[in-house]
């Protein structure tokens, strides 16, 4: 098996990050804190397991989210973006 | 977490009579070897390997991959527990001790921990005594075979007697310093020193 | 208070596809519909506690009350063997979603539209075809679909009533294993000489969904832009490494 066979779509963590942010994140856009493109974090690439997932930029590879979950908690890590844009249209629904 | 139970769902594993003992809490026995990683696989040229253990050391020391190889051989047997709640009973591991590499650069008597850095970025922290004492190699083969990329090779570190995030993969330094420096996952939540047996999983566990 | 909850869903029917894929009707209370593209997450509990959770991507067409997904059975999975092999009508399990804003197609969205599939990554795009075709939306379309064997091709007879239907969709198959005798289609791996004969041409910008094993995805999306199509405008859905969900 090739690592690239385990990258996945920022579509793997829709579920997880719609724990924490309740919206659905896939289609929210960010900014890359180190070469500035915007991407929806559908179009990150991830790397996810049980421990957590890693969001990088297709652009450059950069890291912007880092997130754990795990006993209830859940912990981000967003240095690696530069901004991160929510819209109420995509509010998960009561 | 409990969830609404599915007929007939049992899930891949086994437990054996046996394994009920070696089993640390909230684990589980997988034959397999899961493949878990935070990033791409890193390409390491064995011609460019190098390993290094500085820091608080008398002697800061650098190893190549034919001088790391003419070490003392040592072999690992027995369990791995990673925190996704997997524990592989029964596998082997080969390589050097990290006792060995120690004696070389001889620690300083202030060092008290050890940051593992790694190819890709990863890192993990560790209290000295953890390292030490027979419970620490560099690995480079997994049982009878060379350790695979995906698995951390050419080479990863093993501390079997922690959660294997320790067991950080692309092993590229060990760093004696005297204080202590949350690695990649301990800085996330994860339990900074993460002993299976009192399931030492996240922060405050 | 948007809150993504787990509901509890019950298998209505299990419909064999393929020797390997079986698609299960699911009722789940409280659905309040969803999009062409979209997954579920489920999450199976056994009685010693044990838990797995996997996503699928949702296959039949936002029709409001109906969630199917469809399952191709891993030999040494975990969660398909049960879901594509054990699972009986009346069975349940826990499901929260729809979920994946992102790889989503509506009708208005427009086209033209190319559609390329590996395995069962055909399954989320099945959703959007199905969706165009209740919808009466006549996008031109084009979709390429890897299997390994004409046995494996999930969807067969449906995608051939669709592309018969007159709409302006075209299905091309390509079988890089085993192909029947007589067989006069692709036989190789989706490259990009085959993206340029059957897909679109960039000047006319289509919108591409590619959904399969990460390899495969990865090889066509880097194609289709090297081949000059706008990467804004290729949405992709990495399986991962076994192609399965």
């Amino acid at each position: 098996m090739d690592e690239a066979d385990l990258r996945l779509d920022g579509n793997h963590v829709a579920g997880l990050l719609a724990e924490v942010f309740q919206f659905d994140m896939t289609v929210e856009w960010s900014g890359c804190a180190a070469c500035g493109a915007r991407n929806q974090l559908g179009a990150l690439q991830v790397y996810a397991h049980g421990m957590g997932a890693v969001m990088c930029c297709p652009g450059c590879g950069q890291t912007l989210l880092r997130v754990a979950r795990g006993g209830g908690r859940w912990w981000l890590d967003l240095r690696g973006m530069a901004w991160l844009q929510l819209d109420e249209g995509a509010r998960l629904p009561d | 977490m409990a969830g609404y139970v599915s007929r007939g769902f049992r899930g891949r594993r086994r437990a054996g009579d046996g394994e009920a003992g070696r089993l640390p809490p909230g684990q589980y026995a997988e034959p397999g070897f899961p493949v878990l990683t935070a990033g791409p696989t890193p390409r390491v040229d064995l011609a460019e390997w190098r390993l290094r253990v500085d820091g608080l050391v008398a002697t800061p020391r650098e190893w190549t991959w034919e001088e790391v190889q003419a070490l003392p051989r040592s072999t690992f047997e027995g369990d791995i527990h990673c925190v996704t709640r997997w524990s592989k009973l029964g596998t082997s591991f080969a390589g050097v001790s990290v006792d060995v590499l120690l004696d070389q650069a001889e620690p300083l008597p202030q060092a008290t921990h050890v940051v593992a850095s790694c190819h890709g970025g990863y890192t993990t922290n560790l209290p000295l005594e953890d390292v030490r004492g027979g419970k620490a190699w560099v690995v480079w083969e997994h049982e009878g075979q060379p350790l695979p990329p995906e698995h951390g090779g050419p080479a990863r570190l093993l501390v079997p007697h922690l959660y294997f995030w320790k067991s950080a993969k692309w092993l590229m330094a060990l760093r004696l310093l005297d204080h202590d420096r949350p690695g990649f996952w301990e800085g996330l939540g994860y339990h900074n020193r993460g002993d299976p047996w009192r399931e030492e999983r996240y922060w405050g566990d | 208070m948007g809150r993504l909850s787990w509901r509890l869903a019950r298998v209505a029917e299990v419909r064999p596809e393929t020797s390997r894929v079986a698609s299960l009707a699911l009722e789940v209370p409280g659905w309040v519909g969803h999009l062409a593209g979209q997954h579920v997450d489920l999450r199976l509990t056994a009685e010693d506690g044990y838990q797995a959770e996997r996503s699928y991507s949702i296959a039949s067409a936002p029709d409001g009350q109906r969630v199917e997904l469809t399952v191709e059975r891993l030999d040494d999975g975990e969660v398909s063997p049960y879901l594509a092999g054990e699972i009986r009508e009346g069975d349940q399990f826990e499901l929260r979603g729809p979920i994946g804003g992102y790889f989503v197609w509506k009708p208005g969205l427009g086209g033209p539209l190319l559609l390329v599939a590996g395995g069962s990554g055909v399954v989320p795009l099945m959703a959007m075809l199905r969706h165009r075709a209740a919808s009466g939306s006549q996008a031109p379309t084009r979709l390429l679909y890897s299997s390994r064997t004409l046995e494996d091709v999930i969807f067969r007879d449906e995608l051939e009533r669709l592309a018969a239907a007159g709409d302006g969709l075209t299905v091309t198959h390509t079988l890089t294993r085993a192909q029947p005798p007589g067989w006069r289609g692709y036989d190789r791996r989706v490259d990009a000489v085959m993206l340029e004969e059957v897909g679109w041409r960039p000047d006319e910008r289509p919108l591409a969904y590619v959904c399969g094993p990460t390899r495969l995805v990865e090889a066509v999306a880097g194609d289709l832009v090297a081949l000059g199509h706008d990467p804004a405008r290729v949405r992709t859905e990495r399986f991962g490494p076994t192609g399965v969900q």
